[in-house]
Parts: structure tokens; C-alpha cells; sequence
């Protein structure tokens, strides 16, 4: 389990905090969207929640973090690896640079880990059938498409197999068919025990694959509940959150006097 | 192969002895991977300019006897020309066995090795990380050239339109690589680059039992040379 | 299938034509597999399809960062052969992906400067166009603030700005609503309705399907370097299309999904779906 509690953050170097009171839980397994305009406090939620705030950015944190009971506060950033890993949106800052092909690239994980050879391998072939990449195993990591480089940096993190998996934006360069293998990839991952925090504005996204949805909103979090509740909440859409095509249509009919059950049927047919 | 054959060169005195070096080792070794007529050429330029200052000053002012013309208050005597000779054979043995080195090693097999044999990660790293550094730098200007361009900056005309080009041409190159820094490296520590300690290598550059052998000769023939240099038992070559 | 054929009448009222046009890279990869294509002044057009589609190719060639290895390319009439890429860019804006990769400035101001100032406006005229952008993409709070003091999605509307100060009677957009969030995406859709009225031509590449089923009047799908559908949205989107839009990998979007389910014909937008159903 992961666990925020109180916490509050500031930047280094910075006077005011960006992060206010936040109360977090991740239980084993379960899968956690986040939701929020730009600059509400996403990205670094997501910082913070991995630890590298503030053991590598610097920085003061007032709370508590703890990973699986253990207090993150001293804990080595190699030693934070081991537990919880963090991704984010931009595919050229997420590759190591050193690779030769992408199996390495993602192999360098588990590698820097210190495992066996054996293990190295096992756990890379694995990560690269989660997301359906063996058409790319050969090729230069520096050469590739920014979809394909999002999705090699997501299997680069799958493949150290950590507790907790902590998601900033993944799919901002994916189109929908690469969008839809990541929900599959992380829908299966969490099937293991791992549990997941995904930061995302495609609410579509997060409303198959969470069962909880929390919103933030100047560096607080101002929902946090089931995705059903949430996604259906007209709050969303004064945040700024552009609701599931469901909920969205949903109240469009409501408005408009027609009965939404019409839809209902549709929906789920045309989203399986 | 290329510490002991520059370090030979020196040791063995006289012409004969880099002469030999280069005749029997580098060039025979430069054959068999194809990159004889590149290495010579390549080793010919690098030295040149050395070459020239060493021979200047050599020539010139080498203490000597046989004086075989003068230019001003400067002689040029028969040792010095003797003296820049041996150098010049010299450096040429150096920089054809670097050149060698250089050549015909992937620098990428030689950093893995390296840390195969004990080289911290963190080194291999760095060294690898450099080495990658180039391709991605050239590959993230060229983007920014066309994105400029597409904003009306002329590369082809004049030369004083080109300078103002400076600025925003290399100035994205600097400025996005900065601010990738800080993402980069957490990117990096994510993935455990941090931690201490061996890792178990995936890569394994081959080695046979002939290269063992043939740098072992090498090593004892090297050490056998300097024992002989430093004791004075080393015969005087021409 | 190449598209709509051009009609020789449209000739002078074209903004972009491409005719057989070709682009082969370096000697092997064929990007372009013979693109005939006409875009008419005021047109909004959007350009899909997969990685490797060809999209970003055929755009490149617009304003001449990309030459044609067989065929031609006009703009405005013209053939882009012998013009500069300089020269072009009084005609066509390219807003690249990446803002990162072109942001150099200090300050807001006068990144977005940078492009009208090499077309040579200056003075009161300079000062309008960029106050006119900062408005537009809703920067003009910030116009001496430090780019990199931006989030990333700002500065991808700073990108944005930076053409639009240009003035160019043509704006290409190279995938501008990745990294933005539901806000920003309205003020994209709202700026590319903007140039429309106006009477410029607006080019998107896009993977949002419903950013482009909503803010665009023609929809281009390519695969291997040909155009394999061209029409409105109701008319790419809808059922029959579907088996093609599937071999490029692409979904309709949900809207038009749902539409069909119910027999409602084609409903490419929520407003269209929405329409039909109250109609029922």
C-alpha cells in the first residue's frame, strides 16, 4: 500500500507550497486516476507520491509518505526504485540515452537492479509482451516515433516490477489504438497486486480501467470517490476535467428532456 | 595493444625500432581489419602539425656540431635533423597505433568490457552517455532548424542574416537540453542508475584465446624492453 | 484512391495542390506514394492516420522543408519548386509539435516576435499581430513572463502564438492538442474556428478523433503514404468507412460509434448524436 497522509509541498527555492493537506491511499492493486486542469498540481502529486520529492528534487515536504509501511522519508533513491516508479509524459526524457535497441533500453531496469541475467531477461521479455512491442525489440531507441517512445518508456518502468506504478500522463502521445493497448497493459498489471496512479486527461481512459477517480485542483484534492460517483459529479466540468463521453452525453440528454437509457445500451457496446 | 606498441616506440631507440614497430605490428594489424590506407592517411593529418613544430624546433636548435646551413642566428645542424627524424618515426608509430585503437574498436563493446573487467557503472555510464550524446545533439538541432526556418529564418542568404541566426538556432539546442536535465536524471534514478554496486551485464564481448595470447607477448616483449632500456644491455639501433 | 479530383476550374482558388506527389527518403523509404490533393482557401482540413502514414511528410512539403522527389506542389497557385523556405513562410505557418524545440527567447513577447519581425513587419503592425496572438492563445497575461516559466502546455499555445503573429494567410498545426487539457482544448478549436472565419486555411494533423469530427469541415485519412479516404466527417466516419479506417488502425469517434449502434445514421460529433436522437 501506498500512503499519503497530510502532506504538503514546496518546491526548492520556492516560498509558497503546491501541494496542500493531500490524503492519499493506493491499496495493493487497485488502479487510481487523476484528474485536474494543467497546473493544478498533477505532475508533482506525482513526484511526491514516488518519493523522488523531495530525496532527489529537494524541495520540503510536511506529511508523511509511506510505501508498504515504510517510511519513504529515509529511504535511498535506489532503494525507492525497488518499491515505486514514476513516469512521465515527455518519451526524450524518459529514455537512458545509452541503449542500442529498445530490448536493452528496457532491459537497463531490471539490470541496474542488480538481478541475474536470467531474471534480467524474463522480466524484460515479459514487460515487452504487456505492451505488444516484439516488432520493435531491434530498433534504435533514439529512432522512434513519439507514441512508440512512450510506449518502450512505459515497458522500461514495467519492466523493474515494482510495488507501485505511478503514471504522469501516459498516453499523451498515443492515439487511440496505442491508448487502448496501455489501459489493457495496466488493467493486466494490476491484476498482479500492483497498484497504479494515473494522471490522465482522457477521462474515457480512466473510466474503464479505475475504480477510483481523484480530482485536483490547487494543489488540493477537492474529490476523491468511486469512478462512477465521480465521473457523473458537474463539478468536473467547472474544474476544467472534460467528463467521460458516457456521463457527458448522459447529461446532454438529461438537459435536453431525453430519456438516457436510450444510450446506455449503445454505449456499452460501442466501448467494448 | 596501442599503450604498449606507443610506449615500444619510444623505448626502442633509433629509427629501426619504430620503424619495425609500425612495419611488422600496425600495419599487419591494420590490414587484416581493412583500415590500412584510412589509418595511414588519418595518422598523416593528426601528426602533421606536430610534426611541423618539432621539426622547426629540433632542427634549429638541437645542440650540435655539423652545421649545415643557418637562417639568421639560427643553425640548422646534422643532429638536429638526426634527433627530428627519430621523433618524427616516433610520433608517426604513437598516432598510427591510436589511430589503430580508434579504428577498429566499437567504442560502446569497449566501455561494457571495461565494466565488465571492474569499471564502475556509473563511469560506463557517463563514458556511454557522452558517446550518444553527439547523434542526439545533431538529431534535436536539425529539428530546431526547421521549425525556425518554418518561422521565416533564412539559412541561405546573406552572411549577417545568417550570424543573427545564431541565437535561435543554438539557443533551443541549449536551453531544452537544460531543462531536460532535471527530468532526465529523475527519469534515471527511477530506473535504479543510482544504485551501488556490480551489475550483471547482458553483453559479453568476445575474446579469444589468440588475442590472450597475443597480448601477453606483447606485455612481456614491452616490459622486456624497458628492463633492457633502464640496465643499458639494449643494443644501440641506427 | 487519391481523393477528391482536382477540378481544373479550382485551380486559382486553391490555397495547397499536390499533384503525383512523391517523397522518397534516402533512396529507400517511400513516404509519399503519389499524392494528388487540392485545399481550397478557408478550407479546415484535418490529416489522420498512423505512425508512418505519411502525415507529417506531406505537410513538410507545404512550406518547402520537404522537397518532392517526383511531382508538384502549389501554393497559392504557384510551384513551391523554386521558392525558399524563407520566402514560404509568408504564405504558410508550420506550428511544430514540439515547443521546446523552437522556443529561444527570455520572454513571451519576444519569441512570438521572432516570426512576424523575419517577415519584416515592424513597428504598430508588429505590436498588433503579436498583441492579437498573446489574446488568442491566452498568453497576454504573460507576455514578459520567461517561456520555461511556463507549464508545457503553454508553451505549446506559445508555439501556436509564435505562427499566428505570421499572419499567414495558411496555418498548418502539427498535433496541437496532445499535452492539453479540456480548456485548452477549446481555445484550440475556437482559434482554428476563428482563422477560418476569417478566410485562412487551417491544416491539422491530429490522433484526437473527436477534436477533429468537431472542429473541422474535411477529414483526410492516409495510410502508406496515400490518401485512402477524403470527405466531411459524416462522410469518413460513418459505417460504411468504417473496414478502411480500421485497416489504418484508427477508431471513429465515440459519438459516431454510438450513432450507428442506434441506426441513427452518421453522427460524428456529440451535437449531431445528440441532435438525432431528440429528433427520434
Amino acid at each position: 500500500m501506498l500512503e499519503l497522509t497530510g502532506v504538503s509541498y514546496r518546491y526548492a527555492g520556492y516560498a509558497t507550497e503546491v501541494l496542500h493537506d493531500i490524503d492519499l491511499r493506493l491499496a495493493d492493486g487497485e488502479i487510481v486516476g487523476l484528474v485536474g486542469p494543467n497546473e493544478a498540481g498533477k505532475s508533482t502529486l506525482c513526484l511526491v507520491a514516488s518519493g523522488l520529492a523531495p530525496a532527489s528534487v529537494g524541495g520540503s515536504l510536511r506529511g508523511t509518505l509511506t510505501l508498504d509501511g515504510t517510511p519513504a522519508a529515509g529511504l535511498a533513491t535506489h532503494e525507492l526504485a525497488e518499491r515505486v516508479v514514476v513516469g512521465f509524459q515527455n518519451p526524450n526524457t524518459q529514455r537512458s540515452g545509452i541503449a542500442a535497441t529498445v530490448f536493452e533500453e528496457i532491459a537497463l531496469g531490471p539490470m541496474n537492479l542488480g538481478l541475474a541475467v536470467a531474471e534480467t531477461v524474463e522480466r524484460t521479455r515479459e514487460a515487452i509482451e504487456r505492451l505488444k512491442l516484439e516488432h520493435l525489440v531491434l530498433r534504435d531507441p533514439q529512432r522512434l516515433s513519439g507514441g512508440q517512445a512512450q510506449l518502450v518508456g512505459i515497458a522500461s518502468l514495467l519492466a523493474m516490477r515494482p510495488r507501485h506504478v505511478i503514471l504522469d500522463e501516459p498516453t499523451a502521445q498515443l492515439d487511440p489504438a496505442g491508448t487502448r493497448l496501455v489501459g489493457e497493459a495496466l488493467r493486466s498489471l494490476a491484476g498482479t497486486g500492483t497498484s497504479l496512479l494515473i494522471a490522465e486527461h482522457k477521462t474515457d481512459l480512466l473510466d474503464g480501467l479505475c475504480s477510483r477517480i481523484v480530482a485536483i485542483d490547487g494543489g488540493r484534492i477537492v474529490i476523491d470517490g468511486p469512478t462512477g460517483e465521480v465521473f457523473d459529479d458537474p463539478r468536473l466540468t467547472e474544474l476544467g476535467v472534460e467528463r467521460p463521453a458516457r456521463a457527458r452525453l448522459a447529461a446532454a440528454l438529461a438537459t435536453r428532456g431525453v430519456e438516457p437509457g436510450v444510450l446506455a445500451g449503445a454505449l456499452e457496446d460501442a466501448t467494448r | 595493444m596501442a599503450t604498449v606498441e606507443s610506449l615500444g616506440a619510444f623505448v626502442i631507440g633509433g629509427y629501426l625500432g619504430p620503424i619495425a614497430i609500425i612495419g611488422l605490428a600496425i600495419l599487419p594489424a591494420a590490414a587484416s581489419a581493412r583500415v590500412a590506407g584510412r589509418l595511414v592517411r588519418i595518422s598523416l593529418l593528426l601528426t602533421l602539425p606536430i610534426a611541423i613544430s618539432v621539426v622547426l624546433v629540433s632542427v634549429f636548435t638541437r645542440a650540435g656540431v655539423h652545421v649545415l646551413f643557418s637562417i639568421g642566428p639560427f643553425d640548422a645542424t646534422a643532429e638536429g635533423v638526426d634527433f627530428a627524424g627519430q621523433t618524427l618515426v616516433r610520433l608517426f608509430a604513437i598516432s598510427t597505433s591510436i589511430g589503430l585503437f580508434g579504428l577498429t574498436t566499437e567504442p560502446r563493446s569497449f566501455v561494457l568490457d571495461l565494466e565488465r573487467r571492474g569499471l564502475s557503472p556509473r563511469f560506463a555510464f557517463i563514458a556511454l552517455a557522452t558517446l550518444e550524446a553527439v547523434p542526439a545533439m545533431v538529431e534535436r538541432a536539425s529539428v530546431i532548424a526547421s521549425a525556425q526556418r518554418a518561422r521565416g529564418l533564412d539559412t541561405e542568404g546573406s552572411v549577417r542574416a545568417r550570424l543573427r541566426g545564431v541565437l535561435p538556432l543554438v539557443g533551443p539546442v541549449i536551453l531544452s537540453s537544460l531543462t531536460e536535465v532535471e527530468e532526465r536524471s529523475l527519469a534515471l534514478e527511477v530506473r535504479a542508475f543510482g544504485r551501488p554496486g556490480r551489475r550483471h551485464l547482458l553483453w559479453r564481448i568476445p575474446d579469444s584465446g589468440t588475442q590472450l595470447i597475443v597480448r601477453a607477448v606483447l606485455l612481456l616483449a614491452l616490459v622486456a624492453a624497458i628492463a633492457g632500456r633502464i640496465t643499458g644491455t639494449f643494443p644501440s639501433l641506427p | 484512391m487519391t481523393g477528391r479530383a482536382p477540378d481544373p476550374g479550382a485551380v486559382s482558388t486553391s490555397a495547397i495542390r499536390t499533384e503525383g506527389l512523391v517523397h522518397v527518403y534516402d533512396g529507400a523509404t517511400r513516404a509519399l506514394d503519389g499524392v494528388d490533393l487540392a485545399i481550397a482557401r478557408g478550407e479546415r482540413v484535418a490529416i489522420v492516420g498512423q505512425n508512418g502514414s505519411g502525415k507529417s511528410t506531406l505537410v513538410r512539403h507545404f512550406n518547402g522543408l520537404l522537397r518532392p522527389t517526383e511531382g508538384r506542389v502549389l501554393v497559392d497557385g504557384a510551384d513551391v519548386a523554386d521558392r525558399r523556405v524563407a520566402h514560404l513562410a509568408l504564405t504558410v505557418g508550420l506550428v511544430f509539435q514540439d515547443p521546446d524545440r523552437q522556443i529561444f527567447a527570455g520572454k513571451v513577447r519576444s519569441e512570438v516576435a521572432f516570426g512576424p519581425r523575419n517577415l519584416g513587419r515592424r513597428g504598430a503592425e508588429l505590436e498588433g499581430a503579436i498583441d492579437a496572438a498573446l489574446v488568442a492563445t491566452g498568453l497576454d497575461k504573460d507576455a514578459e513572463t520567461n517561456p520555461y516559466d511556463l507549464g508545457y502546455s503553454r508553451r505549446k499555445l506559445l508555439a501556436l502564438a509564435s505562427i499566428l503573429a505570421m499572419g499567414t494567410p495558411i496555418v498548418v498545426l502539427d498535433e496541437p492538442t496532445t499535452g492539453q487539457d479540456a480548456r485548452g482544448v477549446e481555445r484550440i478549436h475556437r482559434i482554428v474556428a476563428e482563422l477560418s472565419a476569417s478566410g485562412r486555411t487551417v491544416v491539422a494533423i491530429s490522433h484526437d478523433m473527436r477534436f477533429v469530427a468537431e472542429a473541422f469541415e474535411r477529414v483526410i485519412v492516409m495510410r502508406d503514404g496515400r490518401i485512402v479516404l477524403d470527405g466531411s466527417p459524416a462522410e469518413v466516419f460513418a459505417e460504411t468507412a468504417w473496414p478502411t479506417l480500421a485497416s489504418t488502425f484508427l477508431e471513429p469517434p465515440l459519438a459516431a460509434r454510438i450513432g450507428a449502434r442506434l441506426g441513427l445514421g452518421s453522427t460524428p460529433t456529440d451535437d449531431t448524436l445528440l441532435a438525432a436522437l431528440a429528433a427520434r
